[in-house]
């Protein structure tokens, strides 16, 4: 594809094909037609050809709330589409492409950032000139900690939606079709497990490294720093609540999505590490 | 019009007392259909079920073939019943009407619960047996063949088939949205209730990783267990085996709640509580408080929950009636087209050729006359004339073929072509 038809594709094409494959997901509960299936499939994996793009011909930075909002979506736009393929019964979809299509749109209340080779001093994940090796560990382990948050954040919603539908006696195989709570439980489970020694190493570097800032201190004023330090206080009590307490799924789910308030928290606020404290 | 003759009974106008007289074992069937075959030459499937006895024939010969008197003399003659006996209960279907009966019997269409799922399997036996017997040829091949298709776009485009419309497939379907797997749950069956047989039948086929018996007498818990593969547990041990459940079966006759709210409290105490239990009360009157049903915890369903998911379920397939129907229209008239085109495509052929042959030799005595005094180029004038002569007889014929919809008319007008340009069968 040539460079230039690659520089103009936009946000918008992708969050429109997101935003059609939602909607065609969303009428596929109504009147299920195998096209629409495969019709959902190919506007998600267009959504995911645009979106790589435009990721790769930005060079977006992933210190900033934009980059790293736009690059967790993409990696959860893949997630879904192997979901989707996978697991063909299951209104997969219907769950993970509103997450994906929120990322977005939030991102679209931050500025993109420095362009390529304009930046000053701040590292890209697809730049490797002069990049500082413990900030793209540290963004890079950040990064993976919040797609596990993610994943969790799917099953506890779906979790609750599956519970509620027990709860009130509904109709078995009939509607929105979800995993076993078993299942749902043991998904979000292992996203905590892997999501947690992620964030915990991601913050440890994070930490050193502002050891060694010219202002030095953690700079718990903060909001990133802080809400960061909330969210793996929370890993912890979710992991807690789940080995030692053997906690209900519900009380489980309740405070992984309560992680996932405060990751989001954690993806907007200023990162410390940007110069001038931008965006 | 395809050559297809169903004839049968079903529970729609025969009590199951005649039915069940009516009805095939694997043994006569098969003598049936070696029988059909010898008697009239006519291919043939027969479906027999509880609730249906249906015998679809395709002669190779219409004037030799059975109609639905013989058919009736045949039954009569196979079952050693009077005639008259039987040819009140039959009815039939022939032709176009035959095959759109077919596939709306194979789609579930015709069932006495509208979208079970097991008569697409006999429909499909029924149809192998014949296979196996050669009783089937090109007729019921692609009919049955196509009625499975249809069957399938029923199923998969409409909502027809969804949701469980008996107690024990509810009850099972519940267990399933709760536990993934089975391998390490205990099952704990409360009392030998005549009515959790088919139920704890269903969880068996779970494989869970053990059953536990309770019963306030010792013997009928034993006999149970012996029945299902399970362990007995004394009565008195009640509150700690529930303690240990994942899934709770009671049919007791107890005239009173067995577990009440207070008492399931204290069993909830011994259990971790990251641990759902599910309860399956299907015991009249119900043995557990329905107040544990906490959504959490603890998901318990009696008999009126499960019941009501029948009726819920047979509610909405109605609403899938109408675009299954249309299915099975469009699905009858495509199978008819084929079947015409597939019909129609020796004639055409043979016109064809014939016409062909004609025109070859017609330029092959011309050039003959001509004696050579003609080049190349004008030897392919020649012979383009010709052939555009031929397309141009041709077009009329083939065209009103093509376009007439299958019916009376098409075969009117392929018996017309047939004389008019004297074309033999081969």
């Amino acid at each position: 594809m040539p460079a230039e038809l690659l520089g103009r594709i936009t946000v918008f094409c992708f969050a429109a094909s997101y935003a059609v494959a939602f909607a065609v997901e969303l009428f596929r509960t109504f009147q299920a037609r195998p096209a629409l299936r495969w019709l959902a499939l190919a506007f998600t994996g267009a959504g995911i050809v645009a979106h790589t793009a435009f990721v790769t011909v930005n060079k977006l930075p992933l210190q900033t709330s934009f980059g790293s909002l736009i690059f967790l979506a993409w990696i959860l736009a893949v997630f879904c589409f192997y979901g989707a393929v996978h697991h063909r019964r299951l209104a997969w979809e219907l769950f993970v492409l509103p997450l994906v299509l929120g990322l977005v749109l939030l991102a679209q209340l931050f500025p993109m950032g420095a362009p390529s080779g304009q930046s000053s001093g701040g590292w890209q994940i697809f730049d490797f000139e002069d990049m500082q090796f413990w900030a793209v560990l540290h963004g890079i382990l950040m990064l993976l900690a919040f797609v596990g948050i993610s994943v969790g954040f799917v099953a506890s919603v779906m979790f609750l939606v599956q519970t509620h539908r027990l709860k009130t006696k509904q109709l078995p195989g009939q509607g929105l079709k979800l995993w076993s709570l078993e299942r749902l439980e043991a998904m979000n489970r292992r996203s905590i497990m892997l999501a947690f020694p992620l964030l915990t190493s991601g913050l440890l570097i994070a930490a050193w490294q502002m050891f060694g800032m010219p202002d030095g201190g953690l700079g718990l004023e903060n909001w990133k720093v802080l809400s960061t330090v909330a969210l793996w206080i929370v890993f912890a009590v979710l992991l807690y609540l789940r080995y030692s307490v053997r906690a209900g799924g519900k009380q489980v789910a309740l405070l992984t999505i309560a992680a996932f308030g405060l990751m989001l928290v954690a993806l907007i606020a200023v990162h410390p590490f940007t110069p001038g404290g931008a965006p | 019009m395809i050559p297809l003759l169903a004839v049968g009974c079903s529970f729609r106008n025969t009590p199951v007392e005649v039915r069940e007289r009516f009805a095939f074992n694997p043994e006569k069937l098969v003598q049936a259909l070696d029988l059909l075959g010898q008697r009239y030459g006519a291919e043939a499937v027969i479906l027999s079920t509880c609730n249906r006895v249906e015998l679809y024939v395709a002669p190779s010969d219409a004037a030799l073939g059975p109609d639905v008197e013989r058919i009736a003399a045949f039954l009569a003659q196979m079952h050693e019943l009077p005639v008259s006996d039987i040819y009140p209960h039959l009815y039939h279907h022939q032709g176009a009407d035959a095959v759109r009966h077919l596939f709306r019997v194979a789609a579930s269409l015709d069932s006495m619960i509208v979208g079970e799922g097991q008569i697409g399997g006999q429909v499909k036996r029924a149809y192998e047996t014949a296979h196996e017997r050669s009783a089937v040829g090109p007729v019921l091949h692609a009919a049955f063949q196509h009625a499975q298709r249809a069957a399938k776009r029923v199923r998969t485009e409409t909502g027809i088939a969804r949701g469980n419309v008996s107690v024990s497939s509810a009850a099972v379907a519940y267990v399933r949205e709760v536990f993934d797997h089975f391998h390490d749950k205990t099952i704990v069956v409360l009392g030998a209730g005549k009515m959790g047989e088919l139920t704890l039948k269903h969880l068996r086929q779970l494989n869970p990783k053990r059953i536990l018996v309770a019963n306030r007498s010792p013997e009928k818990a034993e006999a149970v267990a012996k029945g299902c593969g399970g362990t007995a547990v004394r009565w008195e041990q009640l509150d700690d085996v529930l303690a240990q459940a994942d899934i709770v079966l009671s049919t007791t006759g107890a005239p009173e709640p067995i577990v009440t709210r207070e008492r399931y409290k204290g069993v909830l105490a011994k259990r971790p509580s990251g641990w759902p239990v599910v309860i399956l009360d299907i015991a009249v009157p119900r043995d557990f408080d329905p107040r544990i049903h906490d959504g959490d915890r603890t998901f318990l369903f009696n008999i009126d929950d499960l019941q009501r998911i029948r009726e819920q379920t047979l509610q909405g397939r109605l609403k899938h009636v109408a675009p299954a129907e249309a299915i099975i229209e469009q699905e009858q008239a495509r199978f008819l087209s084929e079947w015409g085109r597939k019909k129609n495509g020796p004639i055409i052929a043979r016109l064809s050729q014939d016409f062909e042959a004609k025109r070859q030799e017609i330029v092959r005595q011309l050039l003959a006359k001509l004696n050579g005094k003609y080049d190349d180029a004008d030897r392919a004038q020649i012979e383009g004339a010709f052939r555009l002569l031929q397309n141009k007889f041709l077009h009329g014929p083939i065209s009103a073929l093509a376009e007439e919809p299958p019916g009376e008319h098409r075969h009117t007008l392929l018996e017309a072509l047939r004389k008019l340009f004297g074309l033999q069968d081969n």
